[in-house]
């Protein structure tokens, strides 16, 4: 390993650990198999399976489901004759008209606008791919969409939603009757389809797919 | 991954005159200033990440404090208003018999909070101060904090699905209160402070002495 020169960037055989800064031989992994840093133990790489068409129909189903989830009231509530249906935005909008705006920002930013955009930019990453529009124009579109993922993927918090979801049903099961709507299916298929893409999606192959 | 061989190099990139693009993780020469491929700044070490990690765990840690004691939800039922902390809310959960919604309440309201600001504390301490702390269970307690942060969120979501929910003046009302603020901001603040400091500086300040625990 010392013989490792300048020039031996070109060289996929030997990367660095993000967070130690170890130099580490790679070999060939079989899929579904990770490799950690023999360091510090943070994940390095694994062997990319990421196809594009199933990463296409994924992100179409999800996006499909995307409209509804939101639209769709998410909880209904029986109480002395009177119904209330909430949806997302509404809950965010509820705490913001009583003056928390930086809570509504935090739900409508990881429950509605991070998820959507994480999905459109996945989207539009694909289609460039496949359908290799090498102009210019676009080859910087996926660059700042590829620089711009890892900050959408770790707001997007669908799954703590749906959770949240759960346990206010409980918490409200004690005063009222409560009802799981429609628009809670729409968005617990979101949740799905989007995890699934999130398992599918591989940063770093998209990244070397930009190479060639 | 771990061999004998591989053991026995501790090679790291600086050494080397390699670097990581910080956002394409492409493997660069260190004497360049931009990643080729994503055009990034490139930095062999990020020495004011530790500052800002600090700057921004202190503020969180202050800012933990009025989430703990102002009221986070105020609920009304029946004419009769209850101001409820994150503690009392919780409490009141138990006396409700919800078991098991009370303990996730209070994992991801209070012990996670408190764990990742501790556990912050501790990770920085140990690289300004160079404790003589195991590495590895650093970076492993590092990685999840990292990962269980975002889950704090789950208090938040909660008030904003009820706030919507409820509301019927003096029969059945439920409002956040106060401390919503201060714990949402507490959430962001740890987070970005975990997000922000570059992890390579642990294994350099540290020197080789503790480097096999």
């Amino acid at each position: 390993m010392k013989l490792l020169t300048e020039e031996k960037c070109a060289d996929t055989s030997v990367t660095l650990c993000r967070s130690c800064d170890l130099v580490i031989r790679k070999r060939a992994l079989p899929s579904s198999v990770r490799a950690l840093c023999p360091r510090c133990h943070t994940a390095i790489y694994d062997a990319p399976y990421c196809s594009l068409n199933g990463m296409l129909a994924l992100c179409l189903t999800a996006l499909i489901f995307f409209v509804p989830a939101n639209l769709l009231p998410v909880i209904e509530l029986h109480f002395l004759g009177s119904i209330r249906t909430t949806t997302i935005f509404e809950g965010a909008m509820a705490v913001a008209n009583q003056g928390y705006w930086v809570v509504a920002i935090a739900v409508l930013t990881s429950a509605v606008i991070a998820p959507g955009l994480l999905l459109l930019s996945v989207l539009s990453q694909i289609l460039i791919i496949k359908y290799r529009l090498e102009v210019p124009f676009f080859r910087d579109i996926l660059k700042r969409l590829l620089k711009y993922h890892g900050l959408l993927s770790q707001l997007t918090m669908l799954e703590i939603y749906m959770i949240s979801i759960f346990i206010s049903v409980f918490q409200l099961r004690d005063y009222t009757d409560i009802h799981l709507e429609m628009g809670t299916f729409c968005f617990a298929m979101l949740f799905l389809v989007t995890l699934f893409l999130q398992r599918e999606y591989h940063l770093e192959h998209m990244w070397s797919l930009l190479n060639d | 991954m771990t061999s004998p061989s591989e053991q026995a190099h501790r090679t790291q990139g600086k050494d080397v005159g390699l670097t990581l693009c910080p956002s394409c993780k492409q493997l660069m020469p260190h004497a360049e200033n931009h990643c080729s491929r994503c055009g990034s700044i490139l930095a062999l070490r990020d020495y004011s990440s530790l500052q800002k990690s600090w700057a921004l765990l202190i503020t969180a840690a202050i800012l933990l404090i009025p989430a703990n004691i102002y009221p986070i939800t105020i609920f009304t039922s029946q004419g009769h208003t209850r101001h409820d902390t994150i503690f009392t809310g919780i409490t009141h959960l138990i006396d409700l018999d919800i078991l098991p919604i009370a303990v996730i309440l209070f994992t991801a309201s209070i012990l996670v909070p408190i764990l990742k600001i501790c556990g912050l504390t501790i990770y920085l301490l140990a690289i300004s101060f160079r404790l003589p702390i195991s590495k590895k269970r650093l970076m492993v307690g590092f990685h999840v904090i990292e990962w269980i942060g975002r889950w704090s969120m789950l208090d938040l979501f909660v008030i904003s699905i009820t706030a919507a929910l409820v509301n019927m003046g003096q029969l059945l009302d439920a409002r956040p209160g106060p401390a919503a603020t201060a714990f949402a901001l507490v959430i962001l603040l740890t987070q970005v402070a975990a997000k922000v400091l570059d992890t390579r500086l642990l294994w350099d300040r540290l020197e080789s002495k503790d480097d096999a625990n």
